[in-house]
């Protein structure tokens, strides 16, 4: 079976096709920009400025390693949001890559979302130096910090599965753009991304198992800032959740998403 | 079809009972808002049917010639076997990797001509190495080379269209879907592009060519079909199809 799908694999140039489209939409979202890559770097960190002025400043908030606490809490979130609300339209935009061809859609979803990973791999590499080096209240990486490439595929499927469901809905719904958006904002609130996971579980005892974002953000801290093993329970949950919502996607894309040639 | 050179031959495209009905509305029910406020006043929806069932085989190799007037469904017949739109019925097994080609080309204008020739190239089954051998015949087929690194949005038509005929050409997939595709740059460029044809790139190519020339499809199709409002009335020897045609000009 392995030995089959690595055949499958080095023989066609699909993997080196990924890339290819990847790299390119990376390259055309950073420099086309006159700030260019450095934009890349510099959002994470005015993102982070203002929550940390907001909340430990303003509102004295008693997180410990609190700008890294967001850092990571928002970089995870950041990428999530990229990968739905930033290809809702993707079948639209993407047109020309398969109005002509029989080229598989979902190759097209998996090239961006590789690209917005590279994005993520950036941000991530910060947060790394930011926390060893920089943050004083650090307490250091250590072997249990390797979870977060777990972690972070379980976003990837996750964030893929939301993408296909909201995009094929966009065939039929052209609205789902602004449906999608204020839906993103309630989940942002609900999200412990800038706010005490205790006050998050008093406040909604068990929401953590609802909120598929919540668990993945709250193992990526146990990982990275308390160098813990996950919740395990919790990453089992959110797998679950990725995979689904996955499926879900692919039964649209083979319903709707075969018909975006003729309805876009 | 009791073609006795095509024996030996394998499949290239096999399509089964294939129909296909177009759904327009009249006033564009696509937000959910719509939707919720029409639950019970439902838009009118026009069918359009612009295939009616049909089946066919083309085996590897072949050239089969597209014939039919306008609005006869035979750019929607391309668009169903090149995987482009779905069948509403019945099954199409393609062998390859397909492109279709009319008069614009997959190209993405916010990309430059050197990312459109290896993104194209790429979707078309070619290696990154296998890119890099012909991207310089491409661009000097195409007649481009000021032009590598800008954009495709700043290029006129023409250039556009000569680009993706080139590729098309260089790269090519091994099942070909040609819409109207002699009517690509000035005479010197179709002069090139007849020349393509005459020499050996068809052969060992599986094409599917859809033209209004008589000369083109009778110089260069093995077999070819006339279709009419949708239906496929006649497949198989181009000189039939081609006299059925002219009689239904008439």
């Amino acid at each position: 079976m392995l030995q089959v799908l690595n055949n499958w694999f080095i023989r066609s140039n699909k993997s080196e096709r990924l890339w290819l489209l990847a790299k390119i939409e990376f390259k055309l979202r950073y420099y086309e920009n006159k700030l260019g890559l450095f934009w890349a770097l510099l959002k994470p960190i005015v993102d982070v400025t203002i929550y940390y002025i907001v909340f430990k400043t303003i509102l004295s908030s008693d997180v410990p390693a609190f700008a890294s606490y967001i850092f990571i809490g928002l970089i995870l979130w950041n990428f999530f949001v990229e990968s739905t609300s930033g290809t809702v339209q993707i079948l639209n935009t993407k047109k020309y890559l398969y109005e002509y061809s029989n080229m598989n859609k979902l190759e097209i979803y998996i090239s961006t979302l590789l690209s917005n990973s590279i994005g993520f791999f950036f941000n991530l590499l910060m947060f790394i130096i930011f926390y060893n080096l920089i943050e004083p209240a650090s307490n250091g990486m250590n072997l249990n910090s390797i979870w977060i490439i777990v972690l972070f595929l379980n976003l990837f499927i996750l964030s893929l599965g939301v993408s296909l469901i909201l995009s094929c809905l966009y065939i039929i719904a052209k609205d789902v753009t602004q449906i999608w958006q204020v839906f993103t904002t309630f989940l942002f609130f609900l999200s412990p991304i800038f706010y005490k996971h205790s006050l998050f579980k008093e406040a909604l005892p068990a929401f953590e198992f609802g909120n598929p974002i919540a668990g993945i953000i709250i193992n990526a801290r146990r990982v990275l800032m308390q160098g813990v093993n996950p919740n395990y329970e919790l990453l089992w949950f959110d797998i679950l959740y990725a995979l689904i919502l996955f499926f879900i996607g692919l039964i649209l894309l083979n319903k709707l998403g075969s018909k975006a040639a003729e309805k876009l | 079809m009791e073609n006795t050179t095509t024996v030996d031959r394998a499949v290239a495209i096999k399509a089964r009972n294939i129909c296909k009905t177009f759904q327009i509305s009249e006033d564009s029910h696509n937000t959910v808002k719509h939707r919720l406020f029409n639950l019970f006043n439902p838009p009118k929806t026009k069918y359009v049917p612009a295939l009616k069932t049909m089946s066919m085989e083309i085996m590897q190799g072949e050239c089969i010639g597209l014939l039919g007037r306008n609005g006869s469904g035979k750019s929607t017949l391309v668009k169903l076997l090149a995987g482009v739109y779905s069948t509403d019925s019945g099954y199409i097994n393609v062998t390859g990797s397909t492109m279709l080609m009319n008069l614009g080309v997959g190209m993405s204008h916010e990309l430059t001509a050197r990312e459109n020739v290896y993104v194209s190239g790429s979707v078309l089954g070619l290696k990154i190495k296998e890119i890099d051998a012909i991207f310089d015949e491409i661009i000097e087929f195409a007649e481009l080379e000021g032009f590598v690194d800008t954009k495709i949005k700043f290029f006129s038509s023409g250039m556009v269209a000569r680009l993706g005929f080139s590729i098309a050409v260089k790269a090519g997939a091994d099942i070909m879907f040609l819409d109207e595709i002699f009517a690509v740059g000035d005479a010197k460029f179709q002069e090139k592009a007849i020349k393509v044809f005459e020499s050996s790139w068809i052969k060992g190519r599986t094409v599917i060519l859809v033209s209004h020339s008589m000369d083109v499809i009778r110089q260069y199709c093995s077999r070819a079909a006339f279709m009419k409002q949708g239906e496929l009335v006649y497949f198989g020897d181009t000189e039939v199809a081609i006299s059925k045609y002219i009689e239904d000009n008439q």
